[in-house]
């Protein structure tokens, strides 16, 4: 008796979630932090996410990019992640890096975090991530929802622009 | 109901369907334009018309002994980084290149050539540090710490400017790499090229095998 009666809620729950997926997927970005495509919004989604597997358990570097196809500006504001004590961010300028508390999302514009530019740094490694596995990075921000993200770990020597 | 069940994965697979036919537009910003226009049209390597003498270094290397670059490394062909180990991004991308790319010359070249990574952080990059740092890359490649004024004044002479380590506002401490890496030439033992820092693997793999015997990439 027990059994159908959970089948038919599975069922119901994916009819809902036919309906939910849908929905997102068709809106025009893969990961909305804001179902409302209003102007008067920002709409983040995250691209292109990667971790170079680090020389050491001490410290790595993450990079992603933000675009904001909403008709208003945010900020990011923190950065999380299950493998890392502390994330911090980065702006790199001439070989010297300084550690920033937020960095813009333009409206309309994106928030790029590229090998040589502005980074992610994840210090105080709970375990050494190697290639293959993937980071669960979480990003906070000061007016939308946060995001959740899965960050490929990849090469040592990985380059986003050819691909390996 | 196992009938029941089935119709279940059939709908949720159609729904993931359906999420990644509508979304594989939205993520495809950077990386299908790029994959054939970027490395290969754009030369890494900047030739100069006037090379650099090799800095006259003296400093402690990863086991604790002096080491005279000039005479180390005299007739070797020696790629130079000036880095530092607690620097994410970078320092370990540049000297990982480097380590792959070497893997690909015949054994006799990559025994000849020399890597020589010289710390920009001699306080925290003490010969044990920067030896267990360049395990993780490649053991072969020499790690050299001393006093800083010795590495600022030896990286000025090839053109790098690198500043102490210092503290930020949070305390945390911040250093300075160098953005070139200076390949010297085995014949003339002089800095003839320099790669930035958006060199990569392949832009080394390709170069490497001219560069360990003086010519131009």
């Amino acid at each position: 008796m027990r059994r159908p009666a959970l089948t038919a809620a599975a069922l119901t729950g994916a009819l809902a979630l036919t309906g939910a997926l849908a929905l997102a997927g068709c809106s025009g970005s893969g990961t909305d932090a804001e179902p409302d495509a209003g102007s008067g919004k920002a709409k983040l989604s995250v691209s292109s996410p990667y971790m170079p597997q680090p020389v050491s358990a001490d410290m790595a570097a993450g990079f992603l990019t933000i675009a904001n196809d909403g008709g208003a500006g945010d900020e990011l504001t923190g950065v999380s992640s299950e493998v890392a004590g502390q994330v911090t961010m980065h702006s790199t300028v001439g070989g010297a890096m300084a550690e920033k508390s937020s960095f813009a999302v333009p409206a309309h514009g994106r928030l790029v975090f590229r090998s040589g530019g502005d980074h992610l740094m994840f210090e105080q490694l709970t375990r050494k991530p190697r290639q293959g596995q993937t980071v669960t990075v979480k990003l906070t921000f000061a007016k939308s929802a946060p995001l959740t993200v899965e960050m490929p770990v990849k090469s040592a020597t990985y380059n986003p622009s050819t691909g390996h | 109901m196992r009938k029941k069940t089935f119709a279940a994965a059939v709908l949720l697979a159609a729904a993931t369907l359906t999420l990644s036919a509508c979304g594989s537009g939205d993520s495809g910003d950077s990386p299908v334009a790029v994959v054939d226009g970027g490395s290969g049209s754009k030369r890494a390597a900047t030739v100069l018309d006037q090379p650099f003498t090799k800095p006259d270094l003296v400093l402690t290397d990863t086991h604790g002994k002096k080491y005279d670059l000039r005479e180390e490394t005299k007739g070797h062909p020696t790629l130079v980084y000036f880095g530092y180990t607690h620097c994410p991004d970078v320092c370990p991308t540049t000297m990982s290149n480097i380590a792959v790319a070497k893997q690909k010359l015949p054994k006799s070249e990559q025994d000849d050539l020399r890597v020589v990574f010289v710390t920009t952080d001699p306080g925290r990059d003490t010969p044990a540090e920067l030896g267990k740092w360049l395990k993780g890359i490649d053991p072969d490649f020499i790690g050299l710490t001393g006093d800083f004024a010795a590495v600022k004044a030896g990286a000025r002479t090839v053109g790098i400017s690198v500043e102490p380590t210092s503290k930020d506002k949070n305390g945390k401490l911040v250093s300075v790499h160098g953005t070139q890496v200076i390949a010297f030439s085995p014949k003339t033992d002089a800095g003839y090229v320099l790669y930035g820092e958006s060199a990569t693997v392949d832009d080394y793999t390709r170069d490497l095998p001219k560069l360990v015997k003086g010519a131009k990439p």
